[in-house]
């Protein structure tokens, strides 16, 4: 390898003075070409009239979907550069949860003018180091923009939530899914910390069946699972008792490998009466706390419960749900506010949780099973997710995701902004503005920079079939006039006071959009060679 | 032709000699030296590494030693290069590109002098004499400002600016910088970095990164223990909690009947029982342990009320012992020997969309968190490595205060007292300390060259600038021009620059006194039919 490298270098080296930039320009050049494309195959699902795209994966299964993260995570690109911008939306996704495909066109276009600010001769660090300048300004301004919010405004979180579902799959029910996603953050939030929400407390229950219109919040928990009645258990109780165990109900098994040996014909029937006594007796000691519900954890060393502990259960009247994954055991305890219970010799009243009513639902093809008017509730909540077929089902829940971190967001950072492209040209116009009053090669910079931001009001209306340039022509003058808020509506095909559309979003996702963008193009602008290493 | 020897080698062997042998090392070294050389100074550039591994993992880099560490090398000169930077990097962890830069062109130069038909060795003498001439000077122009603790800690801050400026973290480097000498300055002496822990996540953008008093373990605790404790005394062990095994291949029971199953099964939970409380009778209330804690045993924590932290990474719990002063233990028979630790607080924080465990006013002082936020894993794990290059530095400086100007001014002061002396020597030694002269000049070159500037018109102007008896001046990147380097802030550590300076004529030394490379056949694998 390095032997290869070695010879066009040792010639290059008896010229001393002569810096070989060529080959340099060259890698610069295939990596902006390269991030640009993949900017390129997610731009037309931006916006409201955006499109899906079908991923068939090498397996088989395929994918529709309008979200960019996902889009990028499906699409195996290989080229170094390319990486850097799917890991770009994966980053947006983690900050702000919405925006990811915006992060990615604003992205592209970003280097598109760095190309031509780098075949104009400007240095990449000078391009670099104004792009930096470009992205702080560009957030004050903003800031600038923002509107403060209060939480108590549900309205205003409606909206922005709606904004964000108007551009998927699901947008015809919006208005179902944009207060639900409301009032799911909102259950989870913690008066005493209230700027954070953890969105592992909403837990999202997809299920095959009815349309996306069936799906709801459920004040309560569902497990996605039957109740084990095999045996003829009960599948509605009310006033309930639930235990969480992690231990099995099933004969006893040692750590060290064992083995009993019989040897004789008696033995057999004594070892069999044996089994179930040990059995009957773990069954009495729940039932003596009240017990009548069990949530019994998953275990792979042993059966959770067998048939003859299932038909003891059934007796004695116990619900039981069966295979309860580990990581859903800290949720659960947290929702039903009681403990887990990992020995029968602890199984004692004060680790129950209560509830009013646990019952086993049918829905669509399968069963599910709800637990509802929980005593002394945790901060989670549960959203059961309808949908068709699987590919919607899938897409909905995305969606859901999506708007769920936008209410997030605005908890976190209470600001909302206008949506439709308003912000981006209100950035243009005013960094340009800016740029003007700048000196020698920032000045360049920034003007050109400036321009690119222009690139999602553009995309949006082209991906809405209306004239781009009629209508981003329209919209810098009204922003030039003072109407800051005016933005393209998708709907009406024209430029409108975006804010009385109520077309809104989170400050947050916009301004983690822009820093996010800059600071990966600045990355791919520095890069001056690729390097194969082990 | 050389008339065939009779063969000393095995087949396959390959024998170059001369001067062929040393043309390859030349050739080898300056195409590494020219690799990383874009990398140089504050406007040098990043390189994508790209993994052929399985994966194909990217990472982009500015750092000098990582990029050398991860290249395919088959070129014995190339390795020694890759090397000392290496050592460089151990060392003083700055300026691994600096120092493969220099042997570079101590090798260029030196390859020059060799086709005038000077003996290497001759250029060695020479070579040993201007360094020796250059470290001294050095010496004479390095500042210590130990005994001012203000101006001491603004040369610190200087000297991070100034690592850190080639770095990502260019654009934040005064906050960065503020980070780096607040850390190592809790470090008070020390040059253990151990107690510097640094942690990544992903999300927010560089600039939301902070340093945090006390200790971060990136861990979840348990189901229904305490979430907050105060006065915390911890045990970090590294023991079994599932069951104790009997570690005998093939062992088993045999029983008769069901209810003795039973009875083991008891036993073996009275077991884990008696380890528990033995445990908690250590009089403790966090319970930290590397392997894994069975749903029984963290049910029995929560109910006496110690939180229990499962499957710590073995670097979090050395280092968690370190800073809380307590002891590693895995037995727990005597409780009167095992050292606990101690901290003020322990309490769940959230960092981005994760959960971390926080220990606050731990007994190590000096212990300190590093939390880097980033756009990506690549932001971060450069972030990461620049940081720590810093770090690096700082302690080392802490230790030896002696700082110098950057920006090409020592390498143009030890040029031009090399020049003297070049002047001052009689005899063929002399080209070679001009040489070296040559070869000091080049990493100015270099900077300007990276920089996109003129380097021809800025080094003689620099030249110039420096023949006057005293001067600061060295290249200012940003405005492109010779400027004060005492105005614009820009140190750097002596310790640094003598360890290149050292490092690399040590490497080209060697080099060049190759005159034969016997590359050896490699072994052949056995065919199986």
């Amino acid at each position: 390898m390095a032997a290869t490298a070695a010879v066009p270098r040792a010639s290059s080296s008896k010229t001393e003075s002569y810096v070989d930039t060529k080959r340099r320009d060259d890698v610069r050049q295939a990596n902006i070409i390269a991030a640009r494309a993949v900017a390129d195959a997610v731009r037309t699902s931006l916006g409201p009239k955006g499109m899906d795209k079908m991923i068939a994966s090498a397996n088989g299964e395929v994918i529709i979907t309008n979200d960019g993260a996902t889009i990028l995570n499906k699409m195996e690109v290989i080229q170094p550069a390319a990486k850097m911008l799917v890991d770009l939306s994966r980053s947006q996704d983690a900050a702000a949860g919405d925006g990811t495909t915006t992060v990615v066109v604003l992205a592209g276009s970003l280097l598109k003018s760095s190309l031509s600010l780098l075949s104009a001769g400007v240095h990449p660090t000078a391009v670099s180091d104004a792009l930096h300048r470009l992205s702080i300004r560009a957030v004050d301004v903003l800031h600038g923009m923002a509107i403060p919010l209060d939480l108590s405004n549900r309205d205003a979180l409606v909206k922005s939530a709606a904004t964000s579902l108007n551009s998927k799959v699901v947008s015809q029910y919006s208005s179902l899914l944009a207060p639900l996603a409301v009032d799911a953050v909102l259950s989870v939030v913690d008066p005493a910390q209230p700027d954070i929400v953890d969105l592992r407390d909403v837990k999202i229950v997809k299920k095959l069946g009815g349309t996306v219109d069936d799906t709801e919040l459920v004040k309560g928990l569902v497990f996605d699972k039957k109740v084990s009645h095999s045996a003829g258990g009960p599948t509605r109780v009310e006033n309930a008792k639930i235990a969480v165990i992690q231990f099995q109900i099933s004969p006893p098994k040692t750590d060290i490998e064992q083995s009993i040996v019989v040897s004789d014909y008696t033995q057999m029937d004594r070892i069999l009466r044996e089994e179930r006594n040990y059995i009957l007796g773990m069954v009495k000691k729940i039932k003596a706390t009240g017990c009548n519900v069990l949530l019994i954890q998953k275990s792979i060393l042993r059966d959770a419960v067998t048939d003859l502990s299932l038909h003891y259960l059934a007796k004695v009247k116990i619900l039981v749900v069966k295979d309860v994954e580990r990581d859903e055991i800290e949720f659960i305890t947290k929702t039903l506010n009681c403990l887990p219970i990992a020995n029968i010799e602890h199984f004692r009243e004060d680790k129950l949780g209560f509830a009013n009513c646990v019952e086993e639902a049918s829905v669509g093809d399968g069963k599910i099973v709800k637990i509802t008017g929980i005593k002394d509730m945790g901060r989670t909540t549960t959203v059961l997710v309808r949908g068709s077929n699987q590919l919607v089902l899938d897409e909905a829940e995305r969606s859901l995701h999506d708007a769920l971190c936008v209410v997030r967001c605005l908890v976190n950072k209470k600001f909302l902004i206008a949506g439709g492209g308003a912000p981006e040209i209100e950035m243009s116009r005013q960094l340009g503005a800016w740029a003007k009053e700048l000196q020698g090669m920032d000045s360049y910079c920034i003007k050109e920079f400036a321009e690119a931001l222009e690139v999602i009001p553009y995309t949006l209306a082209e991906n809405a079939g209306l004239n781009s340039i009629v209508i981003v022509t329209e919209l810098r003058n009204r922003h030039a006039q003072g109407e800051i808020n005016a933005g393209i509506n998708v709907r009406k095909g024209q430029i409108t006071n975006i804010l009385e559309e109520n077309i809104v979003q989170p400050l947050l996702v916009s301004t983690s959009t822009i820093t996010l963008a800059a600071e990966c193009v600045r990355m791919i602008l520095k890069i001056d060679d690729i390097v194969t290493v082990r | 032709m050389v008339v065939q020897n009779a063969r000393l080698l095995k087949d396959e062997a390959t024998e170059e000699k001369g001067d062929r042998a040393r043309m390859a090392s030349f050739v080898g070294a300056m195409a590494i030296a020219d690799l990383v050389k874009t990398t140089l100074g504050p406007k040098g550039m990043d390189k994508i590494l790209q993994s052929t591994g399985r994966g194909h993992s990217v990472t982009v880099t500015n750092d000098g030693a990582t990029i050398l560490k991860s290249l395919h090398i088959d070129n014995p000169a190339a390795k020694v290069l890759v090397d000392i930077s290496k050592v460089q990097d151990d060392e003083v962890g700055d300026g691994t590109t600096s120092v493969v830069v220099l042997a570079g062109e101590l090798l260029r130069e030196a390859e020059k002098l060799v086709n005038k038909k000077i003996h290497p060795m001759t250029i060695i003498a020479g070579y040993r004499m201007a360094a020796e001439c250059a470290r001294s000077a050095l010496l004479q122009k390095a500042k210590d400002n130990k005994q001012d603790p203000d101006t001491f800690k603004s040369d610190l801050m200087k000297i991070a600016m100034t690592t850190l400026s080639s770095k990502i973290l260019s654009m934040d480097k005064e906050q960065f910088a503020k980070l780096a000498v607040d850390a190592v300055l809790r470090l008070k002496g020390s040059t253990n970095l151990e107690s510097i822990h640094i942690i990544k996540k992903v999300g927010g953008s560089l600039k939301d990164s902070f340093l945090d008093e006390g200790f971060i373990l990136d861990k979840k605790i348990g189901i229904g223990q305490p979430k907050r404790i105060e006065n915390a005394k911890i045990l970090v062990a590294n023991t079994a909690m599932d069951t104790d095994k009997v570690k005998i291949y093939g062992a088993r029971v045999r029983v008769d009947s069901m209810a003795k199953v039973a009875e083991i099964e008891g036993a073996e939970k009275d077991k884990m029982k008696d380890k528990v409380q033995k445990i908690i009778n250590h009089g403790i209330n966090c319970f930290v342990n590397r392997q894994l804690i069975y749903n029984f045993p963290e049910e029995l924590f929560a109910d006496a009320g110690v939180l229990a932290i499962e499957h710590a990474d073995f670097d979090g719990i050395e280092r968690l012992a370190l800073v809380t002063g307590g002891e590693i233990a895995s037995t727990f028979d005597n409780p009167e020997s095992v050292k606990l630790g101690h901290c003020k607080l322990i309490e769940e924080i959230m960092i981005g969309e994760d959960k971390l465990i926080h220990f606050s006013g731990v007994e190590m002082g000096q212990a300190c968190t590093i939390v880097l936020r980033g756009a990506s894993s690549h932001v971060l794990d450069e972030a990461e490595r620049s940081l720590h290059d810093a770090l690096c530095v700082l302690s080392q400086t802490v230790n030896d205060s002696r700082v110098l100007f950057g920006g090409g001014w020592p390498e143009m002061i030890m040029s031009k007292e090399v020049d003297e002396l070049a002047r001052k020597t009689p005899g063929k030694r002399s080209h070679a300390i001009e040489a070296f002269s040559h070869a000091l000049q080049a990493i100015p070159t270099i900077i300007a060259d990276n920089a996109g500037l003129d380097s021809a018109e800025l080094i003689s102007q620099l030249r110039a600038e420096h023949h006057k008896e005293i001067t600061n001046a060295g290249i200012d990147v940003i405005s492109g021009g010779v400027g004060d380097m005492e105005k614009l802030g820009i140190s750097e550590s002596f310790k640094v620059k003598q360890a290149v300076l050292l490092s690399a004529t040590e490497a080209a030394e060697m080099i060049l006194r190759v005159d034969e490379i016997i590359t050896c056949a490699p072994r052949k694998r056995e065919d199986r039919m």
